[in-house]
C-alpha cells in the first residue's frame, strides 16, 4: 500500500498514460457491450417480454416462427397437456405497411395474440383496457414516422387497414417494432377467400405460427409425444433463431472477448516492462528485509488501482453517453450486465498482473551487494 | 564484551566449470558492541561473497553465523527477510533509496515493515534525520539530494529499525574524498554511540581511521592487519 501509492504519486505521466489506455478499453468494452445488449433487445424483445417458458413449432421449422405452421388442433393438444391458460396462440409476420396519407413505407412485425390472453404487451399510451381488438397496438418507435393514436396503418401485401388505439414501449421482432392485432383480424389477414365462403373452419387449418406456452420440464416432456409434429423450443433458443441475432450477438461477442483479451496484455506488458526496470530496486527491498508478498502485493494494488479508477470513469462516460444517444440508438446496459463486464474486467486485469508478481518473486536480494546504481 | 556479530569457520566454495572453486576458507570474525570493523582486499577475493553470507543473503557452504548470540544458519526465506529487516542495516555503494520516496518516507518505510506504528516511525525518523543533519531536506526526493546526502538518507535508514549488525559495502565509493570521509565518521560515530557491531567492506585506505579493525581478505581466510 505505502508503496504502490507513493510510486504513483511519484510517477505520474507514466502511470496517467497507462491509466489512459485502460479508460479507453474498459469504455469500449463497456460500449460494445451496451450495444450488444440493445441490439439483443431491439431483435427478440417482443419474444423476450412475453412470460413463456418454451414455444411448440411444427417440425422442421428450424426454430423460426415464421416458418412454422400451427393447427388450431394442435392448440388444444398442448392445452390439454399445460392446462388451458398456459398456452397461447402466437402469430408472427414481417410486412410493411404506410401511414394511410403518406408514401413512406415502414417494416413492421405483425405479432397476432389474444387481446386478453397473457401475450398480449402492456399499453404505455391508449385505450386503458387491452382492447386489441378494436384495432391494433404499435410500438412506440413507429411515433417517430408520424403515427399516432387513431391514425390508419394500410398493409402492403393485403390493402388491410388498421386504426391505431394504444402505443406499447420496447416491442420488436428482428428489429422491426412490433404491430399487435388480434386473432380476428389476424384470420381476416390470412383466409381472406375462406371468410369469402363462409367456411367457418378456417381456424382449424394453418392458423397461427407458435403456440407459447407456460410448462414445467415434466409438462415439455410429455408435449413432444402429445402434439405430433411438433418441436418444442425453450425461449432462449426461439430468439437465438431470429435471422441474424447469433451472427450480430456473435461478432459483438467477439469483439468484447478481444477487448478483454487486449486490456490484459497492455497491463501485463506495461507493468512487466517497468518490473523489469525496477529489478534492482526490488533487490534492495528485498535486501533490507521487505517480504516478496508485499511487493507481490504491491504490483498487484497497482493494477487493480488502475483498472478501478480507468473503469470508473469510463462507467461515468457511458452513463452521460447513454443519455445523450438518441432514444432509437438500441443502446441498454443493466445494471447486471454492468456488474459482470466490471467484474470481468477487473479479473482480467489482475490475470495480466501474474505476469509481473511472478517476476518480482524471482528476484534475489543478493543482487543488491557489490552494485554500483539501483 | 558483547559480540552482535560472530561468524565460525565459514566456508563457501562455487561450482566454476566442474571445479569446485572455494572463495572463503573457514573464516572466522566476531564483531563486538561499539565496534567498527573493515574489510578489505583485491577485486574478485570474496568481499561480496563474505557481506552477502554475514548479511543472511546467501548462504554458507559451512560454517555458522550468529546475530546476538543466534545462528542463523537453516532459516526459511521468511525468517531470513524478518531477520534483515529487524536485525541488520545495510548501507549500500550507492546509497540505493528508493526514487520515489522522500527522505522521511525512506525511514518510515523500514519502520512499517517491521510493523511499528506511525508514532513511534515518526519519532524515531524525526530523532535520526537530525542526528544525520537532514531534517531540512526529509521532504525531499532523493534526486534532489546530492551524494552525501543520499549516502547519510541510506544510514539513517539503517539505523532505523534499531538493528544488531550494520553492513556497509562501499558506502565510500561514489563519493570523493572529504565528503567519503564525513559520511564513515557518521557510522562510526553511529556505531559507538547506539552500541552495534558494524562491518564495512572498502577499498578506500583513507577512511582507516575511523575504524577499531582492520581486516584484509585473501585466499578465503581474513587476516588482520594494524591500523
Amino acid at each position: 500500500m505505502y508503496l504502490a501509492l507513493r510510486e504513483i504519486r511519484f510517477a505520474k505521466a507514466r502511470y496517467t498514460l497507462i491509466a489512459a489506455i485502460m479508460l479507453l478499453i474498459s469504455f469500449l468494452v463497456l460500449f460494445v457491450t451496451g450495444l450488444a445488449q440493445g441490439l439483443a433487445y431491439d431483435n427478440a424483445a417482443s419474444i423476450q417480454n412475453m412470460p413463456a417458458t418454451h414455444f411448440v413449432l411444427e417440425q422442421g421449422s428450424d426454430h423460426r416462427f415464421t416458418r412454422s405452421q400451427i393447427s388450431g388442433e394442435k392448440l388444444e393438444q398442448t392445452r390439454s397437456v399445460v392446462g388451458e391458460s398456459n398456452a397461447e396462440p402466437l402469430g408472427v409476420q414481417m410486412t410493411s405497411v404506410v401511414l394511410s396519407g403518406d408514401i413512406q413505407k415502414i417494416d413492421v412485425a405483425l405479432l397476432a395474440v389474444n387481446p386478453k390472453g397473457w401475450l398480449a404487451p402492456d399499453l404505455t399510451m391508449g385505450t386503458s383496457e387491452k382492447q386489441v381488438t378494436d384495432g391494433v397496438v404499435v410500438d412506440e418507435k413507429l411515433a417517430e414516422h408520424g403515427v399516432k393514436l387513431g391514425s390508419i396503418l394500410v398493409d402492403q401485401a393485403s390493402g388491410t387497414r388498421w386504426t391505431v388505439t394504444g402505443f406499447v414501449k420496447n416491442e420488436s421482432f428482428s428489429h422491426a417494432p412490433a404491430v399487435f392485432l388480434s386473432k380476428e383480424e389476424w384470420m381476416g389477414l390470412h383466409s381472406p377467400s375462406s371468410a369469402q365462403s363462409g367456411s367457418g373452419s378456417a381456424e382449424g387449418q394453418a392458423a397461427y405460427n407458435a403456440v407459447a406456452v407456460k410448462a414445467t420440464e415434466v409438462q415439455v416432456s410429455k408435449l413432444q409425444s402429445a402434439v405430433p409434429n411438433t418441436e418444442i423450443i425453450k425461449k432462449a433458443d426461439a430468439v437465438s433463431a431470429i435471422p441474424g441475432y447469433k451472427e450480430e450477438q456473435g461478432s459483438l461477442l467477439m469483439m468484447i472477448a478481444f477487448l478483454f483479451v487486449i486490456s490484459a496484455f497492455v497491463l501485463a506488458v506495461f507493468f512487466y516492462v517497468i518490473t523489469i526496470q525496477k529489478t534492482s530496486q526490488f533487490g534492495i527491498l528485498k535486501a533490507i528485509g521487505t517480504r516478496t508478498a508485499y511487493l507481490a502485493g504491491s504490483v498487484t494494488l497497482q493494477v487493480l488501482l488502475l483498472s478501478v479508477f480507468s473503469l470508473a470513469v469510463s462507467i461515468f462516460l457511458v452513463k452521460v453517453l447513454e443519455m445523450a444517444l438518441p432514444g432509437t440508438m438500441p443502446f441498454q446496459l443493466g445494471a447486471d450486465m454492468l456488474a459482470l463486464t466490471c467484474t470481468a474486467f477487473i479479473a482480467m486485469s489482475l490475470a495480466g498482473s501474474l505476469f509481473s508478481v511472478w517476476k518480482v518473486a524471482r528476484i534475489e536480494a543478493l543482487d543488491a551487494i557489490g552494485r554500483a546504481a539501483a | 564484551m558483547n559480540n552482535r556479530l560472530e561468524m565460525h569457520d565459514i566456508t563457501r566454495t562455487f561450482a566454476d566449470g566442474g571445479l569446485q572453486r572455494t572463495i572463503l576458507d573457514r573464516l572466522n570474525l566476531k564483531v563486538a558492541e561499539g565496534e567498527l570493523v573493515a574489510v578489505m582486499g583485491p577485486s574478485g577475493s570474496g568481499k561480496s561473497t563474505f557481506l552477502s553470507i554475514a548479511g543472511a543473503l546467501l548462504e554458507p557452504t559451512g560454517g555458522e553465523v550468529l546475530i546476538d548470540g543466534k545462528s542463523i544458519i537453516g532459516l526459511d526465506k521468511q525468517a531470513l527477510s524478518e531477520l534483515r529487516l529487524r536485525k541488520m542495516g545495510f548501507i549500500f555503494q550507492n546509497a540505493n533509496l528508493i526514487p520515489y520516496l522522500k527522505v522521511e518516507e525512506q525511514l518510515m518505510l523500514v519502520a512499517k515493515l517491521a510493523g511499528s506504528s506511525k508514532e513511534a516511525c515518526a519519532a524515531r525518523a524525526d530523532e535520526l534525520l537530525q542526528k544525520m543533519g537532514l531534517t531540512h531536506r526529509k521532504n525531499a526526493y532523493p534526486h534532489k539530494l546530492s551524494g552525501g546526502e543520499r549516502q547519510r538518507v541510506a544510514i539513517a535508514r539503517a539505523l532505523m529499525n534499531d538493528p544488531a549488525v550494520l553492513f556497509a559495502d562501499e558506502p565510500t565509493a561514489s563519493l570523493d574524498a572529504s565528503r567519503g570521509l564525513e559520511v564513515v565518521a557518521m557510522i562510526a560515530k553511529q556505531v559507538k554511540e547506539q552500541r552495534k557491531s558494524a562491518v564495512m567492506v572498502t577499498h578506500d585506505d583513507r577512511v582507516l581511521p575511523y575504524c577499531d579493525r582492520v581486516f584484509y581478505l585473501d585466499k578465503g581466510k581474513l587476516t588482520e592487519h594494524p591500523v
